[in-house]
């Protein structure tokens, strides 16, 4: 049991290395649920859960300083718990929420405690010692692996056998209300997710999801593959992009011109550093220390004195914080712009700073609403549709549905910002194409939540109608009206408290109480 | 109408695209900067930020005051932003209908102290925040809608 212990371990300090790894989704319970089944001998049940846990924390978004729960640490020790109890994804759910909750107190410490720091990282790159400095950045950034990692063997190791007393020791209505309780769930995911999306405009996309789904029994994968077309017909973005291409050809003026004289290799580690960009996350410069981390390359190829160095390693510890999956565009024009002030002396060092902190707020607002809006919700609706049934593709493709287009993207995004400085920018701006790519990804987004509504929240009513002979479940019925018409209810009633800035905790709450009562009063199931 | 006024030093970003727009239904975006509002560059990357369907409006801040008190423009749902203590007490002083201010984000600086999370003071903006809470104007904390208000005043002796 103790090897297992120290393998789940393992797989929680994994999870909470993401932030080495490019934020990259694979800490999501999608991805350690059957990491931890593999480790307890029962992959699939491991799949299921992860699939259950990703849909109850699907609208569970980290943006800027607001934390969400702790979803890894809280993943992992639920779904090790529920197996090594040999209970369902409802028990692994019921204790996942309360788990997440508390751990995240801890990571929101870990994030004050880090500004301790700061005034290290200053000393070294007053002394332009850059080695010292990424060593600061990479030990810090440990130190949540570390934690959490400590945190989830000491709860393994003091609570498995207390916890299997005490899972035993619930009766079986209360696990049948939990169950019910849990199907709910995935109603607030897709509520918040809506509220992120959903305005009138773009309503009927959602119904275009659930209609194709409830009726023609489409699975999530096709709806996914149709909302892309029905986006790429609606806005009608391949004939903009041709004119796009027009101006780029025209030279517009630009405070970044470009300086393509840095070694290719060299940009390129601007990308893989990026991937590090939040190891050391902390709540009074953010990730300032990731930011010259991932110069530093830059860097050292530009500047070879103690003194030059010294300065461009302040200039990069400043405040900085953006969307991960669009930093590496910043990166790469404050590349450029590096280059050219180290061969020019009177070009104007403010306004490195002065680029960097103007584009890192409007890039993140672009950036994390594409990837957490659009690609998580496909990756996770197709990803969980599959899961839910045990199928070990689900978090395969999970992960390839999200990482293939965010790690080419910010690959490239690297060079583009890199060659064209800031004109890439500029021309976006006089086109209207990010009008047409957030109101594309929209489509796209509603379409996959209102195909998961009509297929991820498994609630039915056992109600039957009429006596004997005639005797019909009321389900039955509904089925023949409006299939699924009681996860769709369910949804818009959820995203109505949400609309009303109700706290998610509470309609967490409220729903689980909800399920809870049904499936005792025998109203739902 | 007013629906925020919001100290964001990032002005437009995540939060402010992605979870006050939809939560507020707001259909207007105010950035009240005369830095900003001389600023082309900035200006654009701004432009690149604001969620669709919201009109982005950049102002000075004697032009922001006009265009709060400008009947016409009663009907829009309105976020205004601005990036410091300092605009936002020039701000109210001149719109009689900013009665709450909301405190987003402040970066700490030179001998600024963090009084929360993401809020960073100076000892020169006390005063100012002590003047607008006699004016009876809350100052509230919140990063994202569903966070709970979080006074400012209470976080002031320490």
């Amino acid at each position: 049991m103790l090897v297992s212990f120290i393998l789940i371990t393992l797989i929680a300090m994994f999870g909470h290395s993401e932030d080495f790894l490019g934020t990259t989704l694979l800490s999501r319970p999608l991805v350690l649920g059957p990491l931890v089944g593999l480790v307890l001998g029962d992959l699939s049940q491991g799949v299921v859960i992860g699939a259950t846990l990703e849909l109850i924390f699907m609208g569970n978004i980290k943006v800027g300083a607001a934390i969400p729960p702790d979803v890894i640490t809280g993943g992992v020790l639920s779904t090790a718990f529920a197996i090594l109890s040999g209970k369902g994804p409802s028990i692994a759910l019921a204790l996942a929420v309360p788990i997440s909750i508390l751990a995240e107190m801890a990571i929101s410490g870990l994030f004050v405690f880090r500004a301790v720091f700061n005034k290290r990282f200053a000393t070294y790159a007053e002394e332009g010692d850059y080695k010292k400095l990424q060593r600061l950045h990479v030990l810090s950034g440990l130190l949540k692996p570390l934690l959490m990692g400590l945190i989830t063997f000491t709860a393994l190791l003091l609570g498995a056998d207390v916890m299997k007393a005490f899972l035993d020791s619930i009766p079986v209505w209360v696990n049948d209300g939990l169950k019910v309780a849990g199907n709910m769930l995935p109603a607030l995911g897709f509520a918040l997710l809506l509220n992120l999306m959903f305005n009138k405009k773009v309503a009927p996309y959602f119904f275009l999801g659930f209609v194709l789904t409830s009726y023609l029994k489409l699975p999530v994968i096709a709806i996914g593959a149709l909302g892309v077309i029905v986006a790429l017909i609606i806005t009608d973005i391949t004939h903009k992009s041709a004119s796009t291409e027009d101006d780029d050809a025209d030279e517009g003026e630009s405070p970044v011109e470009p300086a393509p004289e840095l070694p290719k290799k060299t940009i390129r580690s601007l990308f893989f550093r990026s991937l590090a960009l939040e190891a050391n996350f902390n709540f009074e410069t953010w990730q300032n220390s990731g930011f010259a981390f991932a110069m530093i390359p830059v860097l050292k190829k530009l500047y070879t004195t103690k003194q030059s160095m010294s300065a461009a390693l302040t200039r990069h510890l400043q405040f900085f914080n953006t969307s991960p999956y669009g930093s590496t565009l910043i990166l790469g024009i404050t590349a450029a712009m590096e280059a050219r002030k180290s061969k020019s002396e009177d070009f104007d060092e403010e306004s490195i700073n002065s680029v960097k902190t103007g584009l890192m707020g409007p890039l993140a607002g672009v950036f994390d609403s594409l990837f957490w809006g659009t690609f998580k919700v496909i990756a996770a609706g197709v990803g969980a549709s599959l899961a839910i049934k045990g199928n070990v593709l689900g978090p395969i493709l999970f992960l390839l549905i999200f990482n293939v287009p965010h790690l080419v993207l910010r690959y490239q995004l690297t060079f583009i910002g890199y060659n064209t400085g800031t004109r890439f920018l500029q021309n976006l701006a006089k086109t209207n194409v990010m009008d047409k790519l957030t109101v594309g990804s929209s489509i796209l987004g509603l379409m996959v939540i209102g195909a998961m509504t009509a297929t991820l929240m498994n609630i039915t009513t056992p109600i039957t109608l009429g006596s004997d002979d005639t005797a019909a479940t009321l389900q039955s019925i509904l089925d023949q009206i409006v299939p699924n018409i009681i996860p769709l209810g369910l949804t818009f009633l959820t995203f109505y408290f949400v609309k009303k800035n109700m706290k998610p905790t509470w309609l967490l709450l409220g729903l689980l109480v909800v399920g809870f009562l049904g499936s005792i009063l025998h109203i739902l199931a | 109408m007013i629906k925020l006024t919001r100290i964001d030093d990032r002005l437009v970003h995540g939060q402010v695209a992605f979870t006050w727009v939809p939560a507020l239904s707001v259909d207007c975006l105010l950035v009240a900067n005369d830095k900003v509002a001389k600023d082309e560059f900035q200006k654009m990357t701004l432009n690149l930020a604001k969620p669709a369907n919201t009109k982005l409006v950049i102002k000075t801040l004697a032009d922001a005051i006009l265009f709060l008190n400008d009947d016409k423009n009663s009907k829009a749902n309105v976020l205004i932003l601005i990036n410091s203590i300092k605009d936002a007490a020039t701000l109210a002083a001149g719109v009689s209908a900013i009665t709450s201010i909301n405190f987003g984000g402040i970066r700490g600086k030179a001998g600024s102290r963090l009084i929360s999370k993401a809020i960073a003071i100076t000892d020169d903006d006390v005063p100012v925040l002590q003047e607008l809470i006699q004016k009876n104007i809350e100052l509230e904390i919140r990063q994202v809608p569903t966070d709970s208000k979080q006074k400012v005043e209470s976080l002031l002796d320490k």
